[in-house]
């Protein structure tokens, strides 16, 4: 039979699928029908995934740059050039060398990238890309729970009895994850949905609370207030199964809930209502967006404190859902790739458990917790002159001229792309479905894709080439495959140990933790079976709103939209994702912005004029777009034109960083 | 019209196996779902599993196919290029009346109009179709909504129907008959067509108690479609729910739309692809100076319901372009797979 089931490689929701491999060549796909997270379904993207894997732009043998153009290598000539390159940055590797891993990394290959980072080139500053809202969100519930990643499950979506979407335009992002919260609500659950713009999840949710831009926080502080203002918090779950509850309340407290409606746009009725239904639920789950557009820790803290009064952490069909939106995001922390991490969240300055690492590596560990990379390069002071990056699939590259003005850079990759001519040494790594691998999805799903197609040119695995590299440093790296790896990962990981790519394969994946306790797996946090006091997260008490003023009177909001997703490197390698792009763009050649009639009324301006969009910190020119799902006052922009990103959005460094919540004060010129 | 014993009867596929590159029903060992697809051989394909998650139209219409090949030489300016497509002869085994039907509307189209489609073409003039009663519903089924099951009338070389110990095997064509002469089969008699009609009749009873997922009875919609009397509410319902996917136009046995692309070869050459292409997507319609015919979502989402549902559309068919199989509404993210549409517009109808 030429279908072969695997898993799909796009954003972090990890459905199943089949590729169609005729003559040893990807020809197709089809979804999976008996998948328990998709159930035949794919989305735009996932339809499309043979697409990608067709693709010929590829990095197709190791390079060196010679004179600032490329020239082909042999693998044992390139890692001689690197290996001579970097000895230079040995001695102070801490402060001058870095390390860029991807979120499309199979967990294999981030483990050995974090491996060869921490043992062989002695730098602790590695860094996840896309990473900065996952962080916050693992973090918060890390912290609080215990418990670092999503601590419901998808497949109980369907039996929650409420749902809370924070921010995410989720049908675009994670569209089956869309899928099934919209099913749910045609099953009963309550929907409601907290956005500035009218997304599709908000359309199809029982409430939308469009709320004023930058206010989500507000607005959450709001609803845990009115739950215990009204007496609806879980008062006998507080007491018993959670700790910190006096502070959070004191500062929720602080705010005046009649000045809510100025601040958020939702009158107090509608708060208390929401409140109440919240509470009274039988379960409730809460879903936000992470990764490069996810929310900040202040506000995840917010969500994670409101289900705790509500007494919706760890119950059943319960969950405090952060949603990845790029495959391996969650596996790349489960894999220690972060300044201060080993593997499965296991603390870098924990003794017990670097020694272990110390022992298995066979080198001694600097325990000193690494810098993150996009700060280093922020830094004008930073001394950091060495990066070494895998798989940067993103278009638009952040800090282009920092990275550029680095000594030296090095690139591991599967596909050709932009960052590529950042390198000075680049070696290509055999994809997915040309190796085995396994990947996490955003409900802490590990699940196994098989190798189905021979390697791009006889590219090597990241098995066989990182080991190389190690040899040149006396360390012996031994493995026949990735099993190997993912053997040695579960040897070292306790919410691994359970697990082996037999077992994965068989039940269509694991969810962490899988060990003696949970042998199976675990689909949910069990607060009962954990037996632990759930603590509140600290919060700043802070409710700032970004205000509009008469210069700025306008504030934008940004995201990105279906077909543009991932900063488009990866949709524009597909044929139908990249013709729908093209589409956009061909009308939208520099972007667009979504204003609302009133508004164009006001600035008099009409469909597909340009007009110039002013800030305190630069200008650029997009068309209108009129549009019903922004209220007035609000304006809305898809990222998904380099110059609108590099030239404008990025110059707002400080806004960008607080994730989904980037607002920008603006004004609109007609020109 | 002939006997053979049901312990013999993939000797049908393995004598066809000879001259033909075989497909037909393959249950996946891991996942048990269930696929059309070639098959080395005979043995791998079971006439009882469940309908195919994928229709057999990815055999005459694959999701990608090559059409033509060039190669550039930039030097000497001289462009080689040869079609180079599938030609293989294909033998289709225990297809389902369904997907049969869809076959035979995708046959009207890429060969019923002024044009004749030569890579169709090509995938059909050889085939040999084996269709294979359904005795018994599938819990998605509603062929008995659209005039297409549980037995098939028109299409096949050969006609399947479980007798119990043996099946009945109907010829639909010359080539058909010959070839159940060649392998000497026994003649039935009259009782077996009554057998037959009241296999198929039982198995029209069991539709209401095991074909519970969907219902449609699409005769009540069509004039309303066709006239285009239906509420701007119902469609934005509709649309609002789609989640733009394309899956219901992909799984879909008589969905013909498609897209064409220059793949770049690494090794220079370039092949030229026809890939499925699906009217959900706004890149789909969209035409130059952003004009769009289609543009806001719930107008696509209208777009295949009139093509499938009415009547100016049945005329090119010659049918309905829903064949009950039911597949697009178990990939469909929103819940409008075409029996539920059809439900939405029924009940507007009814209040």
């Amino acid at each position: 039979m030429d279908y072969k089931s695997g898993v799909c490689n796009f954003c972090g929701t990890g459905c199943g699928n089949f590729l169609n491999i005729k003559d040893g060549k990807v020809s197709g796909i089809y979804s999976s029908r008996n998948h328990p997270v998709s159930k035949g379904r794919l989305c735009v993207r996932g339809w499309h995934f043979h697409e990608l894997l067709m693709s010929d732009q590829r990095i197709s043998s190791p390079m060196i740059k010679v004179d600032g153009s490329f020239k082909k290598a042999g693998y044992e000539e390139a890692i001689n050039f690197m290996m001579e390159k970097m000895a230079k940055y040995s001695d102070k590797a801490a402060e001058e060398t870095a390390f860029l891993a991807s979120p499309r990394s199979s967990n294999e290959n981030n483990y050995l990238f974090a491996k060869l980072a921490r043992s062989v080139f002695k730098t602790n500053n590695i860094t996840l890309d896309s990473e900065s809202g996952h962080r916050s969100s693992m973090n918060v519930l890390g912290d609080g729970a215990g418990f670092p990643g999503m601590t419901g499950s998808l497949e109980d979506i369907s039996k929650t009895g409420f749902i809370l979407v924070v921010g995410s335009d989720i049908t675009k992002m994670n569209p089956i994850i869309g899928s099934e919260i919209h099913k749910a609500q045609m099953a009963g659950t309550k929907v409601v949905t907290i956005s500035s713009r009218v997304t599709q999840i908000a359309r199809l949710s029982n409430t939308h609370l469009q709320i004023k831009p930058g206010s989500k926080k507000t607005l959450l502080a709001a609803l845990a207030k009115a739950a215990i203002a009204e007496g609806k918090a879980d008062a006998d779950f507080i007491t018993g199964s959670t700790e910190g509850y006096d502070g959070f309340a004191t500062s929720v407290n602080n705010l005046d809930l009649k000045d809510i409606f100025s601040l958020t746009g939702i009158d107090s009725d509608t708060i208390a209502k929401i409140a109440g239904e919240l509470c009274s639920a039988k379960s409730a789950m809460a879903f936000w967006s992470t990764g490069i557009s996810g929310l900040d820790r202040d506000t995840v803290s917010y969500i994670y404190n409101l289900l705790l009064i509500a007494g919706k952490i760890g119950r059943e069909n319960c969950g405090a859902n952060p949603i990845t939106g790029i495959c391996n995001l969650q596996g790349g922390y489960d894999m220690g790739t972060a300044p201060d991490l080993l593997t499965g969240f296991q603390k870098l300055n924990d003794p017990e458990a670097s020694a272990k690492f110390e022992k298995s590596w066979g080198v001694k560990l600097n325990k000193d917790s690494g810098k993150d990379l996009y700060k280093m390069l922020a830094d004008k002071n930073s001394k950091l002159k060495c990066l070494v990056v895998a798989d940067h699939d993103e278009g638009i590259v952040r800090y282009a001229k920092e990275i550029e003005a680095l000594e030296f850079v090095a690139y591991f990759g599967t596909f050709d792309n932009p960052f590529v001519q950042y390198a000075d040494v680049v070696f290509p790594i055999a994809g997915i479905i040309e190796d085995e691998g396994t990947y996490t999805n955003t409900e802490r799903r590990v699940q196994l894709s098989r190798k189905r197609v021979e390697p791009f040119e006889n590219v090597m695995p990241g098995w066989k080439l990182f080991p190389m590299i190690a040899a040149k440093a006396s360390l012996s790296w031994k493995y026949n495959s990735s099993e190997d790896v993912f053997r040695e990962i579960t040897s070292l990981t306790p919410s691994y140990s359970g697990m082996t790519y037999d077992k994965i394969e068989k039940s269509f994946g694991i969810q962490w933790p899988c060990n003696d306790k949970y042998p199976d797996g675990c689909k949910r946090l069990d607060g009962a079976a954990e037996g632990k006091k759930f603590r509140f997260a600290p919060v700043t008490g802070r409710f700032a709103v970004p205000e509009a003023n008469a210069d700025y009177p306008i504030l934008l909001i940004t995201s990105q939209g279906q077909h543009f997703w991932h900063q488009n490197n990866i949709m524009k390698k597909t044929y139908i994702p990249r013709r729908e792009y093209n589409a956009t763009l061909l009308v939208y050649p520099k972007g667009y912005i979504e204003i609302c009639k009133e508004d164009a009324g006001l600035l008099q301006v009409r469909e597909h004029w340009n007009v110039k969009i002013v800030s305190s910190h630069g200008s650029m020119i997009v068309a209108v777009k009129i549009s019903e799902d922004v209220k007035t006052g609000t304006a809305y922009v898809p990222y998904f034109i380099r110059e609108m990103i590099s030239s404008f959005l990025l110059e707002h460094n400080r806004e960008f960083d607080k994730g989904e919540d980037t607002i920008i004060p603006i004004r609109i010129e007609r020109i | 019209m002939y006997l053979i014993e049901k312990n013999n009867v993939m000797k049908l596929a393995e004598e066809l196996a000879k001259s033909y590159s075989l497909y037909g029903p393959v249950v996946d060992k891991d996942t048990k779902q269930v696929f059309f697809n070639k098959v080395d051989s005979a043995s791998e394909i079971s006439l009882t599993a469940e309908i195919p998650a994928i229709p057999p139209k990815n055999v005459v219409f694959p999701q990608i196919e090559r059409i033509l090949k060039y190669k550039y030489d930039k030097d000497a300016k001289k462009v080689e290029m040869a079609p180079d497509f599938d030609s293989s002869s294909k033998a289709l085994f225990g297809i389902r009346p369904c997907d049969l039907t869809g076959i035979v509307v995708l046959d009207r189209f890429f060969m019923g109009l002024e044009f004749v489609d030569e890579v169709y073409l090509e995938h059909r003039k050889r085939m040999f179709i084996v269709s294979n009663t359904c005795t018994v519903p599938f819990k998605q089924c509603f062929c008995v909504c659209t005039d297409s099951g549980p037995s098939a009338d028109e299409g096949y070389d050969l006609n399947l129907t479980d007798l119990g110990d043996v099946y009945l095997v109907e010829a639909g064509s010359d080539k058909g008959r010959e070839f159940a002469e060649k392998m000497g089969l026994k003649a039935a008699g009259a009782e077996h067509t009554l057998e037959k009609k009241n296999a198929v009749d039982k198995s029209i009873s069991l539709f209401e108690k095991i074909a519970t997922d969907n219902k449609a009875w699409i005769s009540r919609v069509m004039n309303r479609v066709t006239t285009g009397f239906i509420k701007e509410e119902v469609w934005e319902h509709i649309g609002k729910q789609c989640f733009e996917c394309g899956a219901c136009t992909f799984v879909c046995p008589t969905c013909s739309c498609f897209n064409i692309e220059d793949h770049n070869n690494f090794n220079g050459s370039t092949d030229r692809l026809r890939t499925w292409d699906s009217c959900s997507y706004e890149g789909y319609t969209k035409m130059a100076g952003d004009h769009n015919p289609r543009h806001p979502v719930e107008d696509r989402r209208n777009k295949r319901f009139f093509c499938k549902l009415s009547y100016s559309q049945s005329k090119k068919y010659l049918r309905p372009g829903c064949v009950g199989c039911g597949r697009c509404q178990w990939v469909c993210p929103g819940d409008i797979g075409l029996p539920n549409v059809v439900t939405y517009i029924r009940r507007e109808i009814t209040e």
